[in-house]
């Protein structure tokens, strides 16, 4: 309670969260550091719990309805598959902990982060805010028929308990690993060990799926469906390998390859590094590096971007369809342009496609404009992101120096270190975004619907958590049983 | 050049100078070499297939599970 | 995955001697705000939560087994669909 009376007593946006902290649910810390191979199990059992999650929606109307998916393209990016618990993935975390993480930053809200109790109050309305922010995201799908024309009152309140409840579930499990019994970051685990699934599901997947009317059936997985096609009645030799590249519902080669070069580029880019050659000032002689990474703020800036794209397109979303009802002609269609129908997919028309990325590249020749407005949109936001992030992360140049300073190191070629470390952070962040950025925009304009940049944030994901994981494991590994079964080599 | 508007002047040369800056930056580093970046890739890539087929195999439950309810 | 049971001499010391680090460390202010990071995150890992607030304490293990029952609660609601033929 002492907290509360030195604090000023002008309103805070922290103070908002203080009569939930008694009854939010909170992960408790670990007794002490966990042995390297509990983190191991821990991070990959929440992450597959949250796989696991992945389950349709009880109370919804079966088969199609009107209104489609309109965030098809955004899904990759936040582990959300449409129509089952984890309709919004984990957007709304990330989305609430960028922004409320960039406002207190640029100090927009006061946070005293050196107080215990205002960090606590900070991390509990990032709760609050997420688990809202589902709570609103149901109601607009519910609303809009998303799921089904008329729908009973029993149902709508069916559906909103099982959205918001894997919501509550899906911050507490991202928790989990946050608070030390995983590696690294829960969000980050979970995009990085779904997309990894998604991909091989979208390459090896063996399951069967109906096709035509005749009871055909061809495999999810890629390359599985090539194996077979060679043996399918239904198909020509010649007619599978074409098939095989090209088919659109399901996976093809042609989008598959396209992810796995994406993700080696993205590899390459993780491993461009500015290295700084320093120096002890205490032990002479002593000279080592301390790299910059042209990645400096990994895949963050592009989570950051669709962080806004997915904000934009719900609320395009709740003017045409909610307010509008998508009719032709309407003012707001007008206006807005509305959405087209696809079997799957609401495909948006101008101006809204203008931050669409086509469902594949002949689509992308009748909205030209888009390869501008889309690439531009991405190196802007990430830029802009990533030249914030370096600055209120605690590790800017000016920490970075400071750090120097407490070690007792030195830059070895040049004298004025800080004056050179506050050159090369920011710049190395900027342009680290802005090639990523080119990047995913090149793979999303080609048609991956979401896929390029989900596997964008997945690698730089699995690179950030491998360096933590590299790091425990040289600290606390020794006895590592999972380690030695794995050849005891630290990947 | 002085009766030139200094806004839009500046709207031109932010992203100019981004460019250079960049390019300068992208001189000095180091870029990983290809046996390093193989050994990276290949690395990467099993990694990727292990956790995803750990992955995949929680999905394998999802099938009879809805088969039986759907 | 290995919890430790709760009760027991030896668990208690170890909660004991950990509250006293924790509390240790909740005393201890970061040189700035800064240094503390805008919430725990770095510059390449976003990170949500850090600090263990004074709300209701959960154990790890039973949340995971929580979320298990949950996804298993709405498997029930489809069978309950299912078996009485309608859709709510």
């Amino acid at each position: 309670m002492a907290g509360c009376m030195f604090s000023a007593p002008k309103f805070r946006l922290i103070d908002l969260a203080k009569p939930f902290l008694a009854f939010v649910p909170e992960i408790e810390l670990p007794y002490d550091n966990l042995p390297f191979d509990d983190k191991i199990v821990f991070t990959l059992t929440t992450a597959l719990i949250y796989l696991f999650g992945q389950f349709p929606l009880a109370a919804i109307a079966k088969g199609s309805v009107s209104v489609k998916d309109p965030i098809f393209f955004l899904r990759g990016v936040f582990a959300a598959e449409p129509r089952t618990l984890l309709e919004f993935g984990i957007f709304p975390p990330i989305a609430t902990a960028l922004i409320l993480q960039l406002l207190a930053g640029f100090k927009l809200i006061k946070v005293n982060f050196s107080q215990r109790k205002d960090r606590e109050l900070f991390q509990t309305l990032i709760k609050i805010v997420s688990i809202a922010t589902y709570a609103v995201l149901a109601n607009i799908f519910i609303a809009s028929g998303y799921y089904g024309e008329d729908l009973s009152l029993v149902a709508k309140l069916l559906i909103n308990a099982q959205l918001i409840g894997a919501g509550f579930f899906v911050t507490l499990l991202i928790e989990v690993i946050d608070k030390g019994h995983g590696f690294a970051s829960g969000a980050m685990a979970i995009v990085a060990i779904s997309l990894s699934t998604g991909l091989v599901d979208d390459l090896f997947g063996i399951q069967q799926i109906p096709i035509d009317q005749d009871g055909n059936k061809e495999p999810r997985g890629a390359i599985i469906n090539l194996i077979q096609g060679f043996r399918a009645k239904h198909k020509t030799l010649l007619g599978a390998i074409v098939n095989a590249f090209q088919r659109d519902y399901l996976p093809n080669l042609t989008t598959g390859l396209l992810v796995v070069v994406l993700g080696g580029v993205v590899c390459y880019l993780q491993n461009v590094r500015n290295e700084l050659s320093i120096k002890s000032t205490k032990v002479r002689g002593m000279v080592n590096v301390y790299p910059i990474r042209l990645l400096y703020t990994g895949g963050l800036s592009i989570l950051f971007s669709y962080c806004v794209l997915f904000y934009v397109h719900i609320l395009g979303f709740v003017v045409i369809q909610l307010i509008g009802g998508n009719k032709e002609g309407s003012i707001i269609n007008t206006l807005m342009g509305g959405y087209e129908s696809t079997e799957f997919f609401y495909l948006a028309r101008f101006p809204l496609s203008l931050l669409t990325p086509p469902t594949s590249f002949f689509a992308l020749l009748q909205q030209p404009l888009t390869l501008f407005t889309f690439t531009a949109f991405l190196i802007i936001t990430g830029v802009w992101f990533a030249t914030n992030w370096q600055e209120i992360s605690g590790s800017s140049s000016r920490d970075v120096a400071k750090q120097f300073k407490e070690q007792g190191v030195t830059l070895a070629h040049h004298r004025e270190e800080s004056k050179d470390l506050i050159k090369i952070i920011p710049v190395a962040s900027a342009t680290g975004a802005a090639a990523l950025a080119v990047l995913v925009a090149a793979g999303e304009l080609l048609g991956l619907k979401g896929k390029g940049a989900g596997i964008a944030v997945a690698i730089s994901s699995a690179f950030a958590i491998l360096e933590v994981v590299t790091v425990d494991f040289q600290q606390n590994g020794g006895q590592s049983s999972i380690a030695q079964m794995l050849g005891g080599r630290p990947a | 050049m002085a009766k030139k508007n200094p806004q839009f002047e500046k709207l031109v040369e932010t992203p100019l100078e981004f460019v250079k800056e960049g390019n300068q930056f992208l001189q000095k580093c180091k870029k990983p070499s290809k046996q390093e970046y193989l050994k990276i890739i290949q690395a990467v890539g099993i990694g990727f297939v292990a956790v995803g087929v750990i992955g995949y195999i929680i999905k394998l439950i999802h099938i009879p599970i809805r088969y039986l309810i759907v | 995955m290995e919890s430790s049971v709760p009760g027991g001499q030896r668990t208690l010391q170890k909660r004991r001697n950990a509250q006293l680090q924790k509390d240790k460390k909740a005393n201890q202010t970061p040189a700035s705000a800064r240094q503390a990071g805008f919430g725990g995150s770095s510059s390449n890992i976003l990170k949500l939560y850090t600090d263990e607030a004074n709300g209701l304490r959960v154990d790890p293990l039973v949340v995971l087994f929580l979320a298990v029952a949950f996804v298993f609660s709405v498997v029930a609601l489809h069978v309950v669909a299912k078996v009485s033929g309608k859709i709510f």
